[in-house]
């Protein structure tokens, strides 16, 4: 018996099909993992069956039936989705949590005596030993997780989703939350499992459904198959062929960091890659999960944060990171991953965008020239072709794209020496996808270091000439052309296969 | 320009115009120069104090302390000439007192990073301590010389001399604003600090720069008080916070729906001095005045909104 079947199912975003005609089914007590690399359309997939986007086609079936989820709370009743955030109010106990929206009452009060014991006891049912009556924000982050999963067990969905659930919790806690399935199955209830850990789905499903760039390629057995085909699945075959790469000889050395592996987040094993490098006329491409720890090195260089697990050198001199004014004086500009909450000044228009980090050089005697500034801004406009009405025009009206290139068009007269992109063409359009790479071509042309932090795979092989790949916030494999994507997909996924190569020696 | 822009940018200008006009045909003797200089008078220390709090809305921090730092720099700068010192150094004194306690408010929201509201009002109770200190209560009434009265009192032909200091005042902060590099970074910190940090703004330096400026203000404002009254009480400018308040929040209705600017907050001022002079004048009792200029508040905030939500700002 299907408990859950979607038919053709479709979402199209402006300028991106995040789900493309999936067919899915889970059966009921089944556990389905659903793998795929980042931007392959999973957290489309839950949102969707959550109640959060509407389809743009397609059809979704529970029990067979013909069912619409207009919004989350209609889907609620009957898939429960465990999310990355937890939906848990901090200061509340856990049992006021649980309850939350159903309390037991009489007159208008409260049973608080029936409520503690109904909540241990459906605790307890699980195996689990939770401290029921502190706030929810004295938990363990890991206790906090399974907390919000009793809170979600205890509205009695018939059908399960976790999204990647173990990310917060330790060996022993996700231990526990794998018995947890394990029960929840015995009881009948269906559970879709999505993961980056191809260990869990081995020991944990009974399906797996693969995606890539929005579609399903596949669905397994797990019996009939194992981790090397699954990521083999999971990789694109055209993989690098969309956009022409135009070859540079690298030059001379501009950033190197060695890492000491003192910091206890950070400590190396043995096999980590112990120091990076990026050359002049280099592309250098930062592969890795999402939180594996990209941006936040790139921001340690940058703002000088958290400097004492490893040492920079940039051109061959001693670097230590101090603030953003001090990296950008040394010829080291960022341009930020969150573009609305640190590329941009919403609430300013194009023109200012563009100016505001430059305007010690765009003035005299501490007063603005609105001369420069302005001949500056329509040159940049031009150059990047930013399509703007007027350099008046308020930013935030802008399409992604266009947001990008302001910015990044601010650093364009700064004479950076490298250039941290962070996941410069998320959510932009694939037109604009490729100028963006262009730009990062010609910087390196003009004979910049690039670093080139993506969680698209796909662009990172087109573009890079060489792909360090980060895992859980080490650097866990340095790749070289030709690129072996299925190697760096599993340096990513954190199975320790490492290559050393020497490089330009 | 559409009409409904138009009336974003400029609806509080046209509402002061007809405030003036209503108040020019209904009130005998309102539309007279002398009261029209009159208004600009009463005007003058309130805009002048709300000029330094307009800066720290732009970093978009908050500061309740400065109408008690006005007080206490009102009675320090009384008590100081009072017992022999030279005037032009009780002022630098006094003026330098300020810059050190708006330090002190920035390092204590930038360095320790306790929320500017809190740190304020915990500073401006200790400022108003610090007057019942230096007082114990009593009032300066008298020994002010008129050197240092005249500040206050003078004119300069038919303009006093406080009117032209606030009309300085008005164009230093709006070409400082405007037309500099570290005013348009007070406007980058307060828009989006991360991203002002990212580009390499320092955010905590620009902070500390409002919160110092808003504490100048607040001497420079104490001190002319002092030499208008000819005399200085422990609460003498203790009204400005509420007012002070008020009229930068009218001034964010001007132009740019939403931030704070040196010709807004003196639009926001004419207002409020245009309704306390119209109303004195019509006869009405003083706390119609604070009913009226409470709704009228209420009303400009309620169009800002209304305004910047159909901007999708």
């Amino acid at each position: 018996m299907k408990s859950l079947r979607t038919e053709g199912l479709s979402k199209q975003f402006p300028g991106v099909l995040a789900l493309h005609d999936v067919d899915f089914d889970l059966e009921e007590g089944e556990i389905h993992a659903i793998v795929g690399e980042n931007g392959a359309g999973k957290s489309t997939f839950v949102k969707i069956l959550a109640g959060v986007y509407q389809p743009t086609s397609g059809k979704i079936y529970l029990d067979n039936i013909e069912t619409k989820f207009p919004s989350p709370r209609e889907a609620s009743t009957f898939i429960g989705v465990v999310h990355q955030e937890r939906e848990l109010i901090p200061f509340y106990s856990g049992i006021d949590n649980l309850f939350l929206g159903q309390e037991m009452k009489s007159l208008g009060f409260l049973k608080k005596k029936e409520m503690k014991q109904k909540a241990i006891d459906f605790m307890k049912k699980y195996g689990l030993e939770l401290d029921m009556e502190s706030p929810a924000s004295s938990l363990s982050s890991g206790m906090q997780e399974m907390l919000s999963i009793l809170k979600i067990l205890f509205r009695s969905p018939k059908i399960v989703i976790f999204d990647e659930p173990t990310a917060p919790l330790s060996i022993k806690e996700s231990e526990i939350l794998f018995n947890l399935i394990a029960d929840l199955k015995k009881a009948g209830t269906s559970i879709i499992y999505i993961t980056h850990h191809l260990t869990e789905v081995m020991q944990l499903a009974d399906r797996v459904s693969v995606l890539r760039n929005g579609e399903k390629v596949t669905t397994l057995k797990v019996s009939d198959t194992n981790e090397d085909q699954i990521i083999k699945l999971m990789i694109a075959k055209d993989l690098g062929q969309q956009y022409p790469k135009t070859f540079m000889a690298p030059q001379e050395e501009m950033l190197r960091i060695e890492f000491h592996g003192s910091d206890k987040k950070t400590k190396m094993s043995p096999h980590d890659v112990s120091s990076i490098c990026i050359h002049s006329k280099e592309i250098v491409g930062f592969a890795g999960l999402v939180g594996s720890g990209r941006s936040e090195l790139a921001k340690a260089v940058v703002t000088g944060t958290h400097s004492d697990a490893f040492t920079v050198a940039l051109c061959g001199a001693p670097f230590i990171p101090k603030s953003p004014k001090f990296a950008i004086s040394n010829g080291i500009v960022m341009i930020p991953e969150d573009r609305r909450g640190e590329g941009l000044i919403t609430s300013f228009d194009v023109k200012e965008n563009l100016s505001f980090s430059r305007l010690s050089q765009l003035s005299k005697m501490g007063f603005r020239s609105e001369k420069r500034i302005n001949s500056r801004c329509a040159a940049i406009i031009k150059d990047l072709s930013i399509k703007v009405f007027s350099p008046a025009q308020s930013v935030g009206t802008l399409s992604g794209g266009n947001q990008q290139k302001v910015s990044l068009g601010k650093w364009f007269d700064a004479n950076a020496k490298l250039w941290i992109f962070d996941e410069p063409t998320q959510g932009i359009d694939v037109e604009t996808k490729s100028e963006i790479y262009r730009i990062m071509e010609r910087l390196a042309f003009q004979g910049a270091g690039i670093w080139f932090i993506s969680s698209d795979l796909r662009e990172l092989l087109a573009i890079s000439d060489r792909i360090y790949a980060m895992y859980q916030s080490r650097v866990v494999g340095e790749f070289t052309r030709p690129f072996d994507g299925e190697k760096i997909l599993q340096a990513m996924l954190g199975r320790n296969i490492v290559e050393t190569t020497e490089v330009f020696s | 320009m559409n009409m409904n822009k138009f009336f974003t940018q400029f609806g509080t200008v046209i509402a002061l115009a007809l405030l003036f006009i209503v108040f020019a045909v209904v009130v005998p003797g309102f539309i007279e120069s002398n009261n029209l200089i009159n208004i600009l008078t009463q005007i003058a220390l309130l805009m002048i104090i709300a000029q330094g709090f307009t800066m720290v809305l732009i970093v978009g921090e908050l500061d309740l302390s400065f109408a008690n730092l006005a007080s206490l720099s009102s009675v320090l700068v009384a008590g100081l000439i009072i017992h022999g010192m030279n005037p032009v150094l009780a002022i630098l004194l006094v003026l330098l007192a300020g810059v050190a306690f708006g330090m002190i408010n920035g390092a204590l929201v930038t360095k320790v990073g306790i929320p500017s509201l809190i740190t304020t009002l915990a500073t401006g109770i200790v400022a108003n301590g610090l007057i019942y200190m230096y007082t114990k209560g009593v009032s300066f009434y008298s020994g002010l010389p008129k050197s240092f009265l005249y500040l206050g009192r003078g004119r300069i032909g038919a303009i006093p001399v406080l009117v032209i200091i606030m009309l300085l005042d008005l164009a230093v902060f709006h070409i400082f604003v405007n037309k500099t590099v570290a005013g348009s970074n007070l406007k980058a910190t307060g828009g989006n600090s991360s991203a002002a940090f990212i580009a390499g703004i320092n955010v905590k330096f620009y902070k500390v720069l409002a919160l110092v400026i808003c504490s100048f203000s607040a001497a420079l404002t104490g001190i002319l008080l002092t030499a208008r009254l000819g005399a200085a009480n422990p609460e003498g400018a203790g009204g400005f916070l509420m007012e002070g308040f008020a009229i930068v929040l009218l001034g964010q209705t001007v132009y740019t729906v939403g931030r704070a600017s040196p010709l807004g907050t003196f639009v926001g001022a004419l207002i409020i001095g245009v309704l306390n002079n119209g109303l004195t004048l019509m006869g009405a009792q003083y706390f119609t005045q604070d009913i009226v200029k409470g709704l009228i508040i209420i009303l400009a905030v309620v169009i800002s909104s209304i305004q910047s939500k159909r901007m999708g700002a």
